[in-house]
């Protein structure tokens, strides 16, 4: 009985976001078809070099099928890759899912450590702010959290550079090493870019997180019986308040997921990182629609997926949730 | 004041011998203010008694009354903006004035409290074992197996059927009245030696509120517990209470043992707080009385008594002095310059 609510709590989440899924993927594919047409010159003429002949130039248009109408054009590659052909790229030929295939793994390097890091970084900092509100950590912890939420992380990361890379010398300010070459090497070239894409998620978990361990700590029934059960403030803060905080740093996570993955884009360019932003970046430079398509597919199902991960997260937390509710 | 003399003899908690029938609690001149912006609330203005061992008080008032604020600045339980002062004393031992760190360890083994409202009381994410072994292992060194053998028997104990899979459920998948024995299994975790029961039935139907209420006095007459019941229910504290005070706008109105007080009820307050009830011996669809107007607002000073506006029996003295509370019969105190029942 308790599994079949669960069972279908759980499908119905599934079966409303592969709805959702079907709705995002045709607007966003969509608009990045319709912006990249709009751009001046057009994929023929990038690809042809600065010295070449309009002879040349329709040659590619032909090939191409450059010359057909804007929608016609969109329905074709939508057709195409409905059936999971992303098609080949625009500048080099090759099948775009080839390209893509050894960028996924960077990026999505990229995203965890970020996360992980703000999420590590975030809990501790917040548990101590909140134990003693308004006192030197928790003030600190909101100058912070202010700082890391005004300033964009693209900023943040040509600061970073020009710090441990221009003046100290620690780490390198460009390029990657992938993991297969050592973990070490492989996060010494990791850090910059993870602390730039880092700093708003910790900035906005930090904020929040501290908000409502508060609120929970002050306003709620169940601290009071909690404390008149003699127990410490700190296992009070860490086992109580925390476990209820969870759920609203969850949705937050969630919420952040979109951001982060498109905060991606710039750090992988400025960083040197060779991951789908970065692709996705000299694609826009090059006009090539069918590469560009394919980074825009990936990363919408990316968030669309880790969302519905995280909605499956919440339903696994909260028990009232995994068991069916009766109450509230 | 006999209470005065009290506090002031530091000496005196020392030099009482065990077994004697020194008080269990003594509370006096209890003050409690809450900041509430750039105002201050008077929600207790100068309580004062003492309980001993093993006994049932009652302390009875409307919502605003101080009854709750009085009885959680015993176990320093108190809001942030509140702060109380005056004198908490639990066997000769002053609680006001400890930190929180030093108060842990009084609560619990010597005061526990169950609250009103159980659906609110217990942390939602947490099963209901681990919420009542951690109670236990705040002040007891015990193995984890120990201690789930010790909340199976507390669960036995407030009468939860199928206590060993209860210990694995969460709050939500109980109800009200088993919520409710979940806390008192709390509050009975360390064995304490007073029991604050906060309005702990007013959540709960009637028939639950019997059996909670049952509960609790047998668990008292077990344990050997004293037990502290704050609730507004005048009949309620006539069943289970040796002694009741009445409070009205955060000031001990009426007090006196149960039996004397019904006996005899001196205060217009009490009595209209008695006629509020419903009773059988009543003839039906007769229109209850209610206690007209509103507590005072406790920011403002009031000249007279603070029953006098809403008093039916007012006269023109009241409203120009405040009655002391004083013990005006053997055993009966109450703040009134015209109690009813003076021959009129």
């Amino acid at each position: 009985m308790l599994t079949r609510i669960m069972n279908s709590a759980i499908a119905q989440a599934v079966v409303r976001r592969l709805g959702q899924v079907v709705v995002v993927m045709l607007g966003v594919t969509f608009m990045t078809f319709a912006l990249m047409n709009l751009l001046p010159g057009g994929a023929a003429i990038a690809l042809a070099g600065p010295n070449a002949t309009q002879e040349r130039i329709n040659q590619i248009r032909l090939e191409l099928h450059l010359n057909e109408p804007f929608l016609v054009r969109y329905w074709h590659w939508l057709s195409r890759a409905a059936t999971g052909n992303l098609g080949n790229s625009l500048s080099s030929g090759q099948p775009v899912s080839h390209a893509l295939a050894s960028r996924i793994p960077v990026t999505v390097e990229l995203v965890i450590l970020a996360l992980a890091v703000a999420l590590l970084l975030c809990v501790p900092i917040a548990i101590l702010g909140a134990s003693r509100p308004n006192g030197i950590v928790d003030r600190f912890a909101t100058y912070l959290s202010v700082a890391g939420l005004a300033m964009p992380n693209f900023v943040f990361g040509l600061v970073l550079i020009l710090i441990f890379a221009v003046r100290l010398h620690w780490l390198p300010a460009l390029g990657f090493v992938p993991l297969s070459h050592g973990i070490w090497r492989n996060l010494r070239t990791m850090i910059l870019p993870v602390a730039a894409l880092a700093l708003p998620l910790f900035a906005t978990f930090l904020r929040v997180l501290r908000a409502d361990l508060i609120d929970q700590m002050y306003g709620q029934d169940y601290i009071v019986t909690a404390r008149s059960k003699g127990l410490s403030r700190r296992r009070i803060l860490t086992v109580h308040a925390l476990r209820n905080s969870l759920f609203s740093l969850i949705t937050l996570v969630g919420l952040n997921l979109g951001v982060l993955m498109g905060g991606t884009v710039l750090i992988e360019e400025i960083f040197g990182v060779p991951g789908v932003g970065q692709a996705m970046i000299t694609a826009i430079s090059l006009q090539d629609v069918t590469t560009a398509e394919a980074v825009v597919v990936i990363i919408a199902l990316a968030v669309v997926v880790t969302s519905l991960l995280t909605d499956l997260t919440y339903a696994f937390l909260d028990p009232r949730v995994r068991y069916g509710s009766d109450s509230r | 004041m006999s209470e005065g003399t009290i506090s002031a003899v530091v000496g005196d908690a020392s030099e009482a011998g065990p077994g004697g029938t020194r008080a269990l609690l003594e509370v006096s001149d209890l003050r409690v203010r809450f900041a509430r912006g750039d105002r201050e609330v008077q929600a207790v203005k100068g309580l004062s008694y003492s309980l001993n061992a093993g006994r049932t008080l009652a302390i009875i008032g409307e919502s605003g009354s101080g009854k709750t604020a009085s009885a959680r600045a015993i176990m320093g339980l108190l809001p942030r903006t509140a702060e109380a002062s005056g004198s908490v004393r639990f066997e000769g031992k002053e609680f006001l004035g400890l930190s929180d760190k030093q108060m842990r360890a009084h609560r619990g083994p010597d005061v526990a409290m169950v609250f009103q409202d159980p659906a609110r009381s217990l942390n939602p994410t947490m099963r209901v074992g681990p919420q009542i072994a951690e109670a236990i292992r705040a002040h007891d060194q015990l193995s984890s197996k120990q201690a789930r053998d010790r909340v199976v028997e507390l669960l036995t104990r407030v009468r939860l059927s199928a206590p060993e899979r209860r210990f694995d459920e969460y709050p939500h998948q109980l109800s009200g009245g088993m919520r409710q024995r979940v806390m008192i299994a709390i509050a009975l975790a360390c064995s304490p030696k007073l029991l604050i029961a906060d309005e702990a039935t007013t959540a709960l139907d009637v028939t639950t509120q019997a059996q909670i209420m049952n509960l609790i006095r047998d668990l008292k007459r077990d344990l050997g517990m004293a037990v502290i019941m704050i609730s507004h229910d005048l009949s309620l504290a006539a069943s289970y209470a040796d002694e009741i005070i009445v409070m009205y706008a955060g000031q001990a109105v009426e007090r006196a043992s149960t039996r004397d007080l019904f006996a005899r009820v001196r205060m217009p307050y009490t009595e209209a707080l008695l006629d509020a009830v419903p009773r059988l011996d009543r003839p039906p669809h007769q229109e209850l009385s209610l206690v007209s107007g509103r507590p005072p607002d406790l920011s403002v000073e009031l000249g007279g008594c603070s029953f006098a506006p809403r008093c039916p029996a007012v006269r023109d003295d009241c409203r120009a002095a405040a009655p002391a509370f004083e013990e005006h019969d053997p055993g009966h105190w109450w703040a009134c310059w015209h109690p009813t029942g003076e021959g009129t």
